[in-house]
């Protein structure tokens, strides 16, 4: 179904609702409604078409007296996005809450109750997310008179969480501080002995303030702040930025960008999942392969280097393309150094996988279930474990990807062992990916110059990073400067799936379960 | 004077070998792991380290948090004592045997448990929990295993069977003994801590059994839990080496000469015990929680079919 003939299904049902509606960008159709209509029009496009809700968030447009809301859902058979979008009255502050339907909404809300403090009527739980109690209750940081440079005063709060009542339920509280050398998180287990009833995550340790440090900065610069959301994730979030940047400039790159673009995406691919296989094994204690994989995680980042002097894969992009060539001259290397890691590879999983006491540990660990993966956007890896074959990389095609051929690895048990096996299938695919890339690299430029940005514009960069789908859109002013940046990435969605999967599990379980989801605190906490 | 020599020479080498495991362990590990690893004798200089540090004692703590690291380390060297690394020397007493020996652990392991819940932290609690659960479930293995020894040698004093058991034609070779080898094998990786029951190198508090325990030590007291952990692995290994492959019967000279021998082919008896530790240690995967129960019963089985075996097949 195109887009075309979604806006004519949704008029036809809605035509009373709808303001006014609009196609940008080739595949974003916008549709204006009432604040009151939302609930309903909602539920259709989420429950009735099976269009998932990828991004929820408020714009402050109160210099024409109201607050805009986007809800974006995706429609994944033909590639499009459905924003509805709504006023929000700057007096009354208040929108109505659509997660008893919308499950995956109720993280957004909350997140748009912290940050700018507009009220969702009827949500279940709105308990604070971004902000912790610590922060005064009147102080909303992406509201546009909020001063960057503010530092609220600490208020004295004590955290609430979940209370379980019965006979030998106790609360394990874990963290922020953690043994290793890990980001901060405080983790509630409700457990009677050692299964867990309920585990709660209080996030957000690490709030920097991304989205309203890019507001009235230049494109340039928001730039190098797209690269540094998340230390492992830096090409797939650049590159969100840097396509929505470039829909907005009305551009196209060129076709050796293209290439090089996804070359990068999958070594960043191939590499955070070396990461994650060696942590899996390293928290059952299975010293020998999890050296094997970190050792190729090594080889990863030794590729990275040799490519662009940069283990973290720090300003290859650039706006309209790639900042040079990279690869013309280091083609034959890299094909012995993809050809050296395939085979590694190939003899460590053969002899993992004949390891029954490590299956016994991974079968049936933390089983995320279809529909709780489905009902909360669970994406990347967590997902295609559990059946649902979403990649952004087929579904909102971008770079080469789209005349590449590559498969899409999916298993449907939903536990450890499958987001596993979802992840050492990527890796084969991120080689085969990488080897076509340096085989059928066209020649041309390296990128295209961008002129100053329209005001007024805005535009949805969607990737594919190893976590999963990244959703950025970004929105200019007047003078052609970021208005707002909106930053969703994966973690955003597979926190809460995470903590669906532990419960049943017993606590030695945790760590296990938690590294094969890999989650980024940082990407999480913008 | 025989009898403190006995004493002397067994607190030495019992303080100076039983750390030298650790550090072999950790060697063979990472060398299966393509790193250069520790050096064989990074645990001594961590003692070293700790000892010279401050403690740092949490507030909510009683006197058995402070009391703890002595009553472990104590129990583990009189239980120490009463296996004898060399039967070269008479031993101090002859009323000490396997059964206080085991039960002298159990009493360091109850203070280590009261100690892990004193400080009323999160992993501490769940510490004692687990290591209840494990340790209640390896006991019967330990006891079936070394009385059916005991009833062949005709004693439960460890010196009197090690004494037998030099008369004994390769005793591994044997069904009863080599049933109680491999369960005493079990029951040293699960009283020790080691891998597939627990794992010693995790970060991972929510997965850690011993460890858990000594989260809250710092300094000397960490000092002395980590020296008598050491020692109470060293002692199953010693019964291991000396039950099972005794070798005093190949030295045939007399005097110091023989002590200072046999002390030599103890210790590489226990580097090579050591080995196949981390063998084990580096083919199988952590146990999940629940499975521990199993290995358990494994250790049982294998320890009931050899004391049946007694009373079959005989010697």
């Amino acid at each position: 179904m195109s887009l075309r003939d979604l806006n004519a299904k949704i008029e036809a049902g809605f035509l009373k609702f709808i303001k006014n509606s609009k196609i940008l960008n080739g595949n974003e159709l916008y549709i204006e409604i009432n604040q009151d209509n939302i609930p309903e029009l909602g539920v259709y496009l989420n429950i009735d078409l099976g269009c998932s809700l990828v991004s929820l968030f408020a714009t402050d447009e109160r210099e024409f007296n109201h607050y805009r809301l986007y809800y974006s859902f995706a429609e994944r058979q033909s590639g499009s996005l459905i924003i509805l979008t709504s006023v929000v009255d700057q007096n009354s502050s208040t929108f109505m809450s659509i997660s008893t339907t919308v499950h995956a909404a109720a993280r957004y809300e909350q997140e748009i109750h912290d940050l700018f403090g507009l009220i969702p009527i009827g949500h279940p739980n709105l308990k604070r997310l971004v902000l912790h109690g610590n922060w005064p209750e009147d102080n909303f940081p992406l509201r546009k008179d909020f001063p960057l440079s503010h530092k609220p005063q600490t208020v004295d709060c004590i955290s609430e969480f979940t209370k379980i009542k019965g006979e030998g339920v106790f609360e394990i509280p874990v963290g922020p501080v953690h043994a290793g050398i890990i980001e901060p998180g405080h983790f509630r287990f409700s457990v009677a002995g050692e299964p867990i009833f309920n585990l709660e995550a209080q996030l957000y340790f690490v709030h920097k303030g991304i989205e309203k440090l890019c507001e009235g900065n230049n494109p340039e610069k928001c730039y190098y702040i797209s690269e540094r959301i998340s230390g492992d994730e830096t090409i797939a979030n650049s590159l969100a930025y840097c396509q929505a940047i470039e829909k907005i400039a009305g551009i196209n790159i060129p076709e050796k960008a293209e290439y090089i673009r996804v070359l990068f995406a999958e070594l960043e691919r191939m590499t955070s999942h070396f990461g994650d296989l060696a942590g899996i094994c390293i928290d059952v204690a299975y010293g020998f392969a999890g050296s094997q994989f970190n050792m190729l995680r090594a080889w990863s980042y030794g590729m990275a280097t040799q490519l662009c002097g940069m283990r973290f894969l720090r300003s290859v992009n650039r706006l309209g393309g790639v900042r040079k060539d990279f690869i013309s001259g280091k083609e034959k290397s890299l094909l012995e150094q993809l050809n050296k890691i395939q085979k590694e590879l190939e003899d460590t999983v053969d002899i993992i996988i004949n390891s029954s006491m490590f299956n016994d540990r991974i079968e049936n660990t933390g089983i995320l279930d279809t529909k709780i993966a489905f009902d909360l956007n669970a994406v990347g890896p967590a997902a295609r474990a559990s059946g649902i074959a979403n990649d952004m990389r087929k579904q909102f095609p971008y770079a080469a990807y789209p005349k590449l051929k590559f498969k899409v690895p999916v298993y449907t048990d939903g536990d450890v062992n499958s987001r596993m096996k979802v992840k050492i299938k990527e890796v084969f695919e991120s080689i085969n990916l990488m080897r076509q890339v340096i085989e059928n690299m066209p020649a041309g430029k390296d990128f295209e110059r961008l002129g100053p940005l329209h005001p007024h514009k805005e535009a949805f960069g969607i990737t594919e990073s190893p976590r999963g789908e990244n959703v950025h859109w970004v929105m200019t002013d007047n003078n052609g400067n970021i208005f707002r940046y909106k930053i969703r990435t994966p973690s955003f969605c597979n926190w809460p799936a995470l903590c669906y999967a532990v419960a049943g599990n017993i606590v030695p379980d945790f760590p296990l379960i938690n590294k094969s989801f890999n989650l980024s605190y940082a990407g999480n906490d913008l | 004077m025989i009898n403190i020599t006995y004493l002397i020479v067994q607190i030495i080498v019992v303080i100076a070998i039983a750390p030298l495991v650790n550090g072999i362990i950790k060697k063979i590990k990472a060398l299966s792991q393509k790193r250069k690893g520790a050096p064989i004798l990074q645990l001594y200089y961590d003692l070293y380290k700790l000892l010279k540090k401050d403690t740092v004692v949490s507030d909510t703590t009683s006197w058995i948090f402070k009391a703890a690291p002595y009553i472990v380390f104590t129990s583990s060297l009189v239980a120490a004592m009463l296996v004898p690394v060399t039967t070269m020397l008479d031993p101090i007493w002859l009323a000490g045997d396997l059964i206080l020996m085991v039960y002298l652990l159990a009493l360091g392991r109850f203070f280590m448990m009261l100690a892990g819940l004193d400080a009323a932290s999160t992993f501490g609690g769940m510490g004692a929990s687990r290591e209840a659960m494990i340790s209640s479930l390896i006991e019967p293995s330990i006891l079936v295993s070394l009385i059916t020894v005991g009833l062949t040698a005709g004693s439960t004093s460890s010196y009197q069977i090690m004494e037998y058991m030099k008369y004994v034609d390769t005793p591994l070779i044997r069904p009863v003994y080599f049933m109680a080898f491999i369960a005493l094998f079990i029951v040293t990786i699960a009283e020790t801590a080691r891998i597939p029951v627990d794992d010693p190198s995790t970060h991972l508090e929510l997965t850690m059994v011993h460890e858990a325990m000594l989260l809250e030590y710092s300094g000397r007291g960490l000092a002395l839990m980590e020296l008598g952990a050491s020692i109470k692995q060293l002692t199953f290994i010693t019964l291991l080496a000396n039950i099972f492959i005794p070798h005093d019967q190949l030295i045939l000279i007399s005097g110091v000469g023989a002590v200072v021998l046999s002390v030599l082919i103890y210790v590489i008896k226990i580097v090579f015990i050591s080995i196949l530790i981390a063998v084990a240690e580096v083919s199988t995967v952590k146990l999940r929680l629940f499975s521990i129960p199993n290995i358990a019963a494994l250790a049982f089985i294998l320890s009931f079919i050899g004391f049946m075996q007694y009373f079959v097949l005989g010697r």
